[in-house]
């Protein structure tokens, strides 16, 4: 390539992009998110208000009806109690992944980044193989004398937290894992010279400064989770139903798109504020377990 | 505890270390190092990266625990304590201030972890920040500050405490280079004031030189010398020392005959008198030599060197130079040449008078002052 055309895309000093080659990298990602998740949600957004005529009586059929405000609190406590385990779970990993070196760390570091790599939906079909009456944990607590009957596990609202914190467990510890690696080990080391303990140095220094990982982590694995639907879907009670499952049902079998649009809606209303006030705290450079 | 105030100056503690040795795996980043550093001396730990004298701090303030030897401070082996039990003061090479907190939080720290009062914590960090003389920017961030005054602020934190030692790992490096030298001031006045013991690791022989009042300087884990600016600049305890630090031409000479004089050889056939003073290792007849000169100990013309034969062995000797560069450097002049054999040579004149009457290609003539030279054993090179 020659100085002329090379020009049109790099600048002189050869590391910025060019105006056109910004738009040419980014224009066919943003016309597929424009056309499978912008487009989607704008129409289902516009038919929760102007169906079956311009109205928010969708809206209010879902405060009205006791069951779906249920579901609605069932799914935000579900989404917190997941989040909370995630953190309690994944922060000694993420901890422990950012102070080993070598071949311990890239273990750890496979170990969680694997299951990523495996479809949720096999890693829920193995939990429900796990749960089944006579599954593994049921055999397993009987063997060891505990309990004489197996515990119904499968299709409970526990399966579904366990389930689910084990899927979302990654998102968590990522983002922890990057906060924890941009601090430098000479502040763990400033502060034992100045008289810390390493728990004061955990307490005063390295937790504070890991705090914008767990929040990152608990945002990503908050809105995820309010959304989950095949794990809600596949473990979960009928009678314990998630809001994702809800939707569901709406289009697929009750054929109510208004009021699934309307579900739809006031999803999307507790994402949007949620994103906006921690926006601050969300630092995507964090979730890529850069160094900022 | 002792009482703790930022005002009356403490008196700093001696540091003994002996037989210090570390082992990273097969390699020896410490090879056996003893070093008696006595009550509030400055002493400055000097040498290239590898050399281990950022180990040797390290074990001194207990981030690496020595294979073997001893650390002692005022008589108290500290070896295998942990860092937060040795009450020493440390500055990092980048700051290492806690971004979370304000610079008054930062300071008042080390206080904390001692359990004092809260206010009384921010009242003596306060007062650290007036002797750095950063009174009033205690509410603000770390990241509000400017390189030099962070680290004024990390040195304000590591003597809040009024440890009798006070370490320093480069703490200078990161800045350029005129707020390098006033922070090189403002450490040799905190030292003055607080007759604190300070251990100061650099690789920047200027830096040594000016502020250390003995010098370490190490290679391959062991001391090259050890002593005061002045002696390791006139007299360099062995070739390694001779060439780092400072500037040294090389000359490769045979020795022929020792006697009230020393008589070399040079390679373009000439033999030398040299005083015997001159041989800085012991020498014997036909010992590989080599001769090293200061550049700015050269003295432009043979004037000074005399006509007399005999007078020559006392007063100096004369080169012939070919000049292949001749550089403007402000405040003096760099001459850069060739002697008979090939062997380069280099000579620094004060001022710029010259800068007219000297051109690239003359043969320029210099006096080689006898006190100036020094004679060393060649070893395989």
């Amino acid at each position: 390539m020659k100085g002329g055309s090379r020009s049109r895309f790099w600048h002189s000093d050869g590391r910025r992009l060019s105006g056109l080659s910004t738009v040419l990298l980014l224009v066919p990602f943003f016309a597929v998110i424009a056309f499978v998740f912008v487009y989607p949600i704008a129409q289902l957004l516009v038919i929760s208000v102007a169906e079956p005529h311009p109205t928010l009586g969708n809206y209010a059929r879902v405060v009205d009806n006791p069951v779906h405000v249920r579901v609605l609190m069932r799914t935000l406590w579900t989404a917190a109690l997941v989040t909370a385990l995630s953190v309690v779970l994944g922060f000694p990993v993420a901890y422990y992944m950012s102070r080993v070196k070598g071949v311990r760390a890239a273990l750890v570091a496979v170990c969680v980044i694997l299951p990523l790599w495996s479809s949720v939906l096999v890693r829920t079909a193995a939990w429900s193989f796990l749960f089944q009456r006579n599954g593994l944990i049921n055999s397993a607590l009987m063997a060891l004398g505990l309990t004489s009957q197996p515990f119904k596990l499968l299709y409970t609202q526990s399966a579904v937290v366990i389930a689910m914190t084990h899927v979302l467990l990654p998102f968590m510890i990522l983002p922890i894992y990057g906060s924890l690696r941009s601090i430098p080990n000479d502040y763990v080391r400033a502060a034992a010279v100045l008289g810390a303990t390493r728990l004061r140095t955990f307490l005063e220094v390295i937790l504070p400064l890991s705090l914008s990982g767990v929040v990152s982590g608990s945002l990503l694995v908050f809105l995820t989770a309010l959304g989950f639907f095949i794990t809600p879907a596949l473990l979960g009670s009928p009678q314990e139903m998630m809001i994702s499952t809800l939707v569901s049902k709406q289009i697929r079998e009750v054929l109510d798109w208004p009021f699934a649009a309307a579900l739809v809606g006031v999803l999307t209303v507790f994402v949007t504020v949620l994103a906006l006030v921690f926006s601050k705290t969300l630092r995507f450079d964090r979730l890529m377990g850069s160094a900022s | 505890m002792k009482p703790i105030s930022t005002t009356s100056a403490t008196a700093g503690a001696s540091v003994r270390i002996s037989r210090l040795e570390k082992r990273f795996g097969p390699v020896v980043a410490v090879d056996g190092v003893d070093l008696d550093i006595a009550a509030g001396e400055f002493i400055a730990l000097l040498g290239p990266s590898g050399s281990g004298k950022t180990t040797i701090l390290m074990s001194v303030a207990g981030f690496e625990f020595p294979t073997s030897g001893a650390i002692e401070v005022d008589s108290e082996d500290l070896t295998y304590v942990p860092s937060n039990r040795r009450n020493l003061g440390m500055v990092f090479q980048n700051y290492t201030l806690f971004p979370h907190m304000t610079i008054l939080d930062n300071v008042a720290f080390p206080l904390k972890m001692r359990g004092l009062p809260r206010a009384e914590g921010h009242a003596r960090a306060e007062a650290a920040l007036a002797t750095v003389r950063l009174a009033g920017y205690g509410h603000r961030r770390p990241n509000e500050l400017s390189g030099g005054q962070q680290q004024r602020v990390a040195l304000a934190r590591a003597i809040v405490y009024q440890p009798r030692v006070l370490l320093m790992d480069e703490p200078l490096s990161a800045l350029d280079k005129n707020l390098r030298e006033d922070m090189q001031l403002e450490i040799k006045r905190l030292h003055a004031e607080l007759g604190i013991t300070v251990i100061f690791v650099t690789h920047d022989q200027g830096e040594a030189l000016t502020m250390a009042d003995r010098i370490a300087v190490l290679k391959d884990g062991r001391i090259q010398q050890l002593g005061p600016a002045r002696e390791l600049y006139e007299r360099p305890a062995n070739l390694f020392t001779a060439g780092f630090i400072g500037e040294m031409n090389f000359v490769d000479v045979m020795v022929k005959s020792i006697g009230a004089t020393i008589a070399v050889a040079l390679p373009w056939g000439e033999t030398w008198q040299l005083p015997a003073a001159a041989a800085v290792d012991a020498m014997e007849p036909a010992q590989a030599a080599v001769l090293a000169v200061r550049p700015e100990r050269l003295e432009l013309g043979a004037g000074a060197a005399g006509q007399v034969g005999d007078r020559q062995a006392v007063e100096g000797q004369v080169i012939k130079v070919t000049l292949s560069d001749i550089v403007y450097a402000g405040s003096a002049l760099l001459l850069i040449g060739r002697l008979p054999d090939g062997t380069e040579i280099r000579a620094r004149l004060p001022g710029a008078s010259r800068l007219g009457s000297l051109a690239a290609g003359d043969v320029a003539s210099f006096t080689v002052p006898a006190e100036a030279a020094l004679l060393y054993r060649r070893s395989a090179r």
